[in-house]
């Protein structure tokens, strides 16, 4: 009798320590992600009554100019946005991390201040660097009064050609310490009896790399790839923080992030083609995008334990 | 170190002009931010930004904190992020306990259901939040984004822990159920203190992520004197852009926290890093 009660108290208690954490979750995080699926298929400015609609909030995206030009700037913006942060985090990264592999001085002082960046708000690095480039900032005094390399001072956020790689700049510049730790770890980590094999036969310094320290900097590099692309596509911080959700100049840094957040709550006060039902398609959408990304990470990331 | 990485001088010298180049591409935008942030006027931000203040004076940061009301930003963030930090340790650890030690019928569905918070970032997902956050009455209160930015940082969190409670041996709480203890006791006295390098990374972890956090703040307040430092900066940026002399000490004054929490706690940073780096 008193071991049933104790099975009965246990199981109780077990269900009041679950109950908390599944309800956060389940209210804020979950119940929005699977709404998301409902929601799509409607047509509603988030108040008063919604019209079922069907798939018709999809052929829109994809068939109706208004939205589909907007999509197609915003993947595409958002696809070289991605390039050029992944490009520019994987060649400095692993320049970076390969040289503090070796017995380099002052090794630890460099990668403390390397990791500087990182636990900073997106917000503090937007505004800090933005001062850095404005024309009259940092960045063009010292090119164009100190030094006289430029004639007059460059508009970095203000050209439509050079807006975003600026954008990608600044979000490379606050997350690359991000790539020199994964990569320096998977340098650290190839096998001394590797090496020295490698050495008795002979091997230059470089053919040693390309044999022994590059294919095991593969796994790095698809790790770093696929959470910097998880973010980069959905997460629009830069651009609303310094360009405002209209994503100018003109537009050209529109990313999907600052698509998706003009059709839930509009660009300026004047905005009327606001639609929960269109943003649900266009966050349904995105996430279709990032989930091949997103499902190797978690995959990856089980298999661990 | 192993002979194979030692430099010659030729070599040592070449990496050091790389190293430092790149030093001083992360040290001068922080480095002219605190010059200029020291200097008495405006007029000297603009007319010289890189040379240092012809007399140094905190009067930018004490014009920051009250006259902008930074100080007021400071308070809610701080509120916000801590309030963070102690839910998802506390929601994430009962969660963590009860799927890994007392698994039930459905609790590798429940698990499953956490991974896809891990794969699918809220964001996407804003149209609905907001709905549910406004049907509950919590739009435009601290409350409902406490909640909310919790809510984002369970499933890492629950990731952590479980993968942490799975590595260490359930020898004690098998010991403490022997003598007859419930799962409060346990869960208190036993596997807390067990799972306290972990939840250590988990309040780091979420206590930086709470006070970055621009994006969720941005949808779910609306009244200025609820605003994070994220927000309010933003708000000052957008009506006095030229004031640069105050935004060098805001922006100063927003990195501090969390650069002080890096430093006191380097390591399980890096771990997080690596480990929980799942998701931004």
């Amino acid at each position: 009798m008193a071991k049933m009660s104790y099975n009965r108290k246990a199981n109780l208690q077990r269900i009041a320590l679950l109950t908390p954490g599944v309800l956060l979750f389940g209210i804020f995080n979950f119940l929005p992600l699977v709404a998301l699926l409902g929601l799509s298929l409607v047509d509603w400015p988030g108040v008063g009554s919604a019209d079922f609609v069907g798939l018709e909030n999809f052929r829109k995206l994809a068939l109706e100019p208004y939205y589909r030009d907007q999509f197609v700037n915003a993947l595409v913006q958002n696809i070289w946005m991605f390039v050029l942060i992944i490009g520019s985090m994987l060649l400095l990264g692993s320049l970076l991390a390969l040289l503090l592999s070796f017995g380099t001085n002052g090794r630890g002082a460099y990668r403390a201040i390397y990791f500087l960046p990182y636990p900073l708000a997106g917000a503090a690095v937007a505004f800090l660097l933005d001062l850095m480039v404005q024309p009259r900032g940092a960045i063009n005094t010292f090119f164009v009064k100190t030094l006289g390399w430029w004639d007059a001072p460059i508009g970095f956020l203000g050209d439509t050609d050079l807006a975003l790689p600026t954008l990608a700049m600044f979000y490379a510049w606050h997350r690359m310490s991000f790539a020199i730790v994964l990569i320096l770890s998977a340098i650290v980590g190839v096998r001394v009896i590797l090496l020295e094999a490698a050495m008795l036969d002979g091997a230059s310094r470089w053919r040693m790399l390309k044999a022994v320290v590059f294919p095991v900097l593969a796994p790095a590099f698809v790790l770093i790839t696929v959470i910097v692309m998880v973010d980069v596509f959905n997460n629009a911080d830069y651009t609303l923080l310094l360009m405002g959700p209209e994503a100018g100049p003109l537009r050209s840094t529109d990313v999907l992030g600052t698509f998706l957040f003009r059709t839930s709550f509009g660009g300026s006060a004047t905005s009327v083609n606001v639609n929960f039902g269109m943003a649900a398609a266009i966050g349904l959408v995105t996430a279709i995008l990032i989930l091949p990304a997103a499902l190797f990470l978690a995959l990856k990331n089980l298999r661990k334990d | 170190m192993h002979k194979i990485f030692s430099l010659s001088r030729k070599e040592q010298l070449a990496v050091q002009f790389i190293l430092i180049a790149w030093a001083c591409v992360v040290l001068i935008p922080l480095g002219v931010a605190v010059i200029n942030s020291f200097k008495p006027n405006l007029g000297e931000v603009y007319r010289a930004p890189l040379a240092l203040p012809s007399e140094w004076t905190w009067s930018n940061y004490a014009e920051a904190w009250v006259g902008a009301n930074f100080g007021g930003y400071f308070l809610n963030s701080a509120i916000v992020s801590l309030s963070v930090v102690v839910i998802v340790c506390f929601c994430a650890s009962t969660t963590a306990f009860v799927l890994v030690r007392m698994p039930f019928r459905g609790s590798a569905l429940l698990f499953a259901c956490f991974m896809i918070g891990v794969i699918i970032p809220i964001r996407l997902a804003l149209a609905p939040l907001f709905t549910i956050v406004k049907g509950l009455g919590l739009l435009d209160t601290l409350t409902g984004l406490i909640l909310v930015q919790s809510a984002s940082m369970m499933p890492v969190a629950v990731f952590i822990l479980t993968a942490f409670l799975k590595s260490v041996p359930s020898e004690l709480e098998d010991a403490a159920r022997m003598d007859g203890a419930l799962p409060f006791q346990i869960y208190w006295r036993v596997v807390l203190p067990l799972i306290r390098p972990a939840l250590a990374t988990v309040a780091l972890l979420s206590f930086v992520q709470a006070w970055n956090e621009y994006f969720l703040p941005l949808i779910f307040l609306q009244s200025s004197e609820l605003y994070p430092l994220t927000l309010g900066i933003a708000e000052f940026r957008a009506q006095f852009s030229v004031q640069w002399h105050l935004m060098f000490a805001g922006i100063l004054i927003m990195l501090a926290p969390t650069v002080i929490a890096f430093l006191l706690a380097s390591r399980q940073f890096i771990e997080g890093l690596t480990q929980g780096g799942v998701k931004e």
